[in-house]
């Protein structure tokens, strides 16, 4: 499995991009894409999944172009989009059902899978009632079965968790490691805890640009030596801001815990490790 | 009174910046173009009896106005009856029901916004008519005056009524959109035939074109020196173009009191705006759909269970297109309310029991205008729930989502129509039997072409209102099923038809995956 980027921009209009210039190469394993909203992210994960075509560039999947043959990519892949819906008057079995049929695919094994996909995303027990009645992340749920029903080799992931309580997103985190072991995984996310445990890699855009790539150490690497800790009066807050990129700030005995990163050393401050956040803030900050 | 403004001015906004809305400007200015035929068209619109007037501003005025107040009256209801449906639909009702908007304001700011849109449509209409007016240039003098009076007296008050009707509706009845779309079917039709007897009956039309058309009724007797009544055609007739005679139309001095009563019908529509403010649900409304649940469900896991994916049985590769067709049909199925079941279950007993003829012309198109809802979301529908991105990502979307698509419609209206079919295989009208099958399809592709034009279900179901509406009333031209006598070459026009639905359906689909 290699899905090929190359130079590949999506121009809405004469001075607005989407994305410029993107190139990445990806092969087995988990990739994690991480960017402010706006950042291309969405627009990237579109285009792989054949639902727009670039304006330039070339994308291709075992060297395979899919924007001259999209059912190539589409007979292998598995995509949950940010902003999908469901049929309201359908329930989970007979919706799964349908996008199968739309995937093409069926079989005798087909219903066992289904049962055995909402089972394991804790669905069985609502899963013949209309989707219409389903809670939000009830809902999400039923899109990952849906990316799941048809064994992909490429997996297009778009803000998984939203909606997702935190039993949920440790349940979705061991899927989505389970399913690296022989395919593509790109999680798009724009929060970083979800991708730091389970990404092998860390793709990072910004302004419809890649930014920075590699694996989680090489990214952190960035910001070794430059995040530190200190305590400030809260009215010194905006003045501090000016001067440097928070990351978090915690109160304590009526005073500001200030995590933040600086090029410059600083003597008062404490060292701290630093971790992907810091390494994300970083890099979407000063670029 | 700037809250108020700015309520109309964003919902103006939000529904005319549509795809759909430009293609039901062009489509209505494409209708005004035909209501004063020139004058070697093989059609006419308003005539009386062998006479047209001829082509002075009087004529132009008065006619465009009858003309544009029917044609608003009858489709302007449906272009702006989901005002609030659409704040309901995307939520915005949530936090408008939390403001301190007064429920009256609201409404009140929603029918003055239909009234807007109405008056755009009416806008490009009465520029059409103008137009037309010099290009057929019959050497009368441009008055503009004769234009505005019959509009300003008629056409105008007649779409500020429908506006507010169109809110009304909403508020009693915004969960049932078929059962609005029928009942001010049924309304358009009894306002349509009420006849008045005297001059202060014409107060209480509504649509305030029988007094004109009275008055050219009149006229035509005082040429003719006939004490009879005189055959008076409105809408589309055709041929009798050969026997065409003129006459001068003047215009009409309209009674103070009906010029009162227009006032007063808009006054009573703000009345009744008034009264029903404390019914308006604001948007708390019950989930009838699924009322077994009365609750959102929201499981919680008791305990955190484990996909193995490489455990999971292995599902078979199969790109046929029958389970499509199978879930398509399933949609369809669950896609109405069970008393529109009842209903169409009484059509087609009707189909099978009343004389073939009744059945065949008015039953028919009836019983599948019932499923005009059905219809419209055939390839809409992803768009409307966002399943887009999973239809159109999937494999080969074209031959095979369209084409499920579209053949779970047709064997709807197929099975829908199956009792007069074999009446009629019975009686062995084999040409009845071929425009019905044919027009069954032609109208699934209608569907199916103007959902993925526009992206909306509103321009199909309006115009399928319209047909259905003019084949009741008898007016062949626009019959696809084969209900009235019909020239030898009906059913290649028929299939030429389907072809470039066909054609234009698939050409728009495929450019739509391609970008």
């Amino acid at each position: 499995m290699r899905l090929e980027i190359q130079n590949v921009s999506k121009r809405y209009s004469k001075n607005k991009y989407g994305l410029k210039d993107f190139s990445i190469t990806i092969e087995k394993g988990i990739l994690g894409l991480l960017g402010p909203n706006g950042a291309g992210k969405s627009t990237l994960l579109k285009m792989i999944a054949t639902v727009n075509k670039p304006t330039t560039g070339i994308i291709s999947l075992n060297k395979n172009s899919i924007i001259k043959d999209p059912n190539y990519m589409r007979k292998q892949l598995g995509f949950l989009p940010q902003d999908f819906g469901v049929y309201p008057n359908l329930n989970a079995y007979e919706f799964l059902e349908y996008i199968a049929a739309m995937k093409g695919i069926g079989g005798k094994n087909l219903k066992p899978r289904i049962a055995q996909l909402l089972e394991g995303l804790n669905l069985i027990d609502a899963a013949k009632k209309p989707i219409g009645s389903y809670s939000g992340g009830m809902k999400q749920r039923v899109g990952i079965a849906q990316v799941l029903l048809n064994d992909p080799k490429i997996v297009l992931f778009d803000e998984p968790t939203v909606g997702l309580d935190p039993e949920e997103r440790v349940r979705f985190r061991n899927l989505i490691s389970d399913l690296s072991n022989d395919c593509i995984v790109i999680l798009s996310s724009h929060i970083v805890s979800d991708i730091d445990t389970i990404a092998d890699t860390v793709a990072i855009m910004k302004n419809g640009q890649l930014v920075s790539y590699g694996n989680q150490d090489d990214i952190v690497q960035n910001v070794h030596g430059k995040v530190f800790e200190t305590t400030i009066e809260k009215e010194d807050l905006a003045a501090f801001k000016t001067k440097h990129i928070v990351v978090s700030t915690s109160r304590k005995n009526n005073k500001l815990v200030i995590r933040f990163i600086t090029d410059t050393s600083n003597a008062i401050a404490a060292p701290k490790e630093a971790n992907l956040e810091d390494a994300y803030l970083y890099v979407t900050k000063t670029n | 009174m700037n809250l108020l403004i700015t309520i109309i001015k964003s919902d103006y906004l939000q529904r005319t910046r549509s795809y759909a809305f430009l293609i039901t400007l062009c489509a209505s200015l494409a209708i005004a173009y035909t209501f004063v035929p020139a004058t070697d068209a093989g059609y006419s619109t308003i005539r009386i009896s062998d006479y047209v007037g001829v082509y002075n501003s009087v004529w132009f005025g008065y006619v465009t106005a009858i003309m544009t107040s029917i044609f608003l009256s009858l489709i302007g209801f449906y272009l702006v009856n989901s005002g609030i449906k659409t704040d309901y639909d995307t939520k915005v009702g949530q936090i408008i029901a939390t403001t301190n908007i007064k429920n009256f304001t609201y409404l009140i700011a929603k029918a003055l916004s239909n009234f807007l849109v109405l008056l755009t449509i009416f806008l490009m209409v009465g520029i059409m008519s103008v137009t037309l007016f010099f290009v057929y240039n019959a050497g009368y003098p441009f008055e503009p005056l004769q234009f505005i009076k019959p509009y300003a007296l008629i056409t105008i008050p007649a779409l500020f009524v429908i506006s507010i009707v169109a809110v009304l509706f909403e508020v009693f009845l915004l969960k049932y959109s078929t059962l609005q779309n029928i009942g001010y079917f049924f309304l358009f039709s009894i306002l349509m035939v009420y006849n008045p007897k005297t001059e202060s009956d014409y107060s209480l039309d509504v649509f305030g074109s029988k007094i004109i058309m009275h008055q050219l009724e009149e006229r035509v007797r005082e040429i003719t020196n006939s004490e009879e009544e005189m055959a008076m055609n409105i809408g589309f007739s055709i041929g009798n173009h050969h026997e065409t005679k003129t006459f001068e139309f003047t215009g009409i001095e309209f009674p103070t009191s009906f010029i009162v009563s227009r006032l007063l019908w808009m006054a009573l529509g703000i009345v009744l705006l008034f009264l029903s403010a404390p019914l308006f649900h604001r948007f708390n409304l019950k989930e009838k759909p699924f009322k077994k649940n009365k609750a959102v469900i929201n499981l919680q896991s008791n305990s955190v269970k484990t996909i193995r994916i490489s455990r999971l049985p292995s599902p078979l590769v199969n790109f046929s297109v029958f389970p499509l067709i199978k879930a398509e049909c399933l949609l369809l199925f669950r896609n109405s309310k069970k008393w529109l079941w009842i209903v169409t279950i009484i059509g087609v007993v009707l189909l099978a029991v009343l004389p073939i003829k009744v059945t065949h012309q008015i039953v028919l198109p009836v019983l599948w205008f019932l499923q005009v809802s059905r219809l419209s979301s055939l390839t809409t529908k992803e768009s409307m729930y966002n399943v887009h991105y999973f239809g159109f990502t999937s494999y080969k979307p074209l031959s095979r989502l369209l084409t499920s698509q579209i053949f779970a419609g047709y064997l709807l209206m197929l099975v829908l129509a199956l009792p007069l079919l074999i009446r009629l295989i019975i009686i062995s009208d084999y040409v009845s039997v071929g425009a019905v099958i044919l027009g069954a399809l032609f109208i699934v592709l209608l569907a199916a072409t103007l959902g993925i034009l526009t992206r909306a279900k509103k321009l199909f179901e309006v115009l399928f209102f319209m047909i259905t509406y003019a084949n009741i009333n008898g007016l062949s031209i626009v019959d696809y099923y084969g209900g009235f006598e019909h020239h030898s070459f009906y059913l290649i026009q028929l299939i030429a038809f389907i072809i470039l639905l066909g054609s234009i359906s698939i050409l728009m689909r495929k450019s739509q995956l391609e970008k």
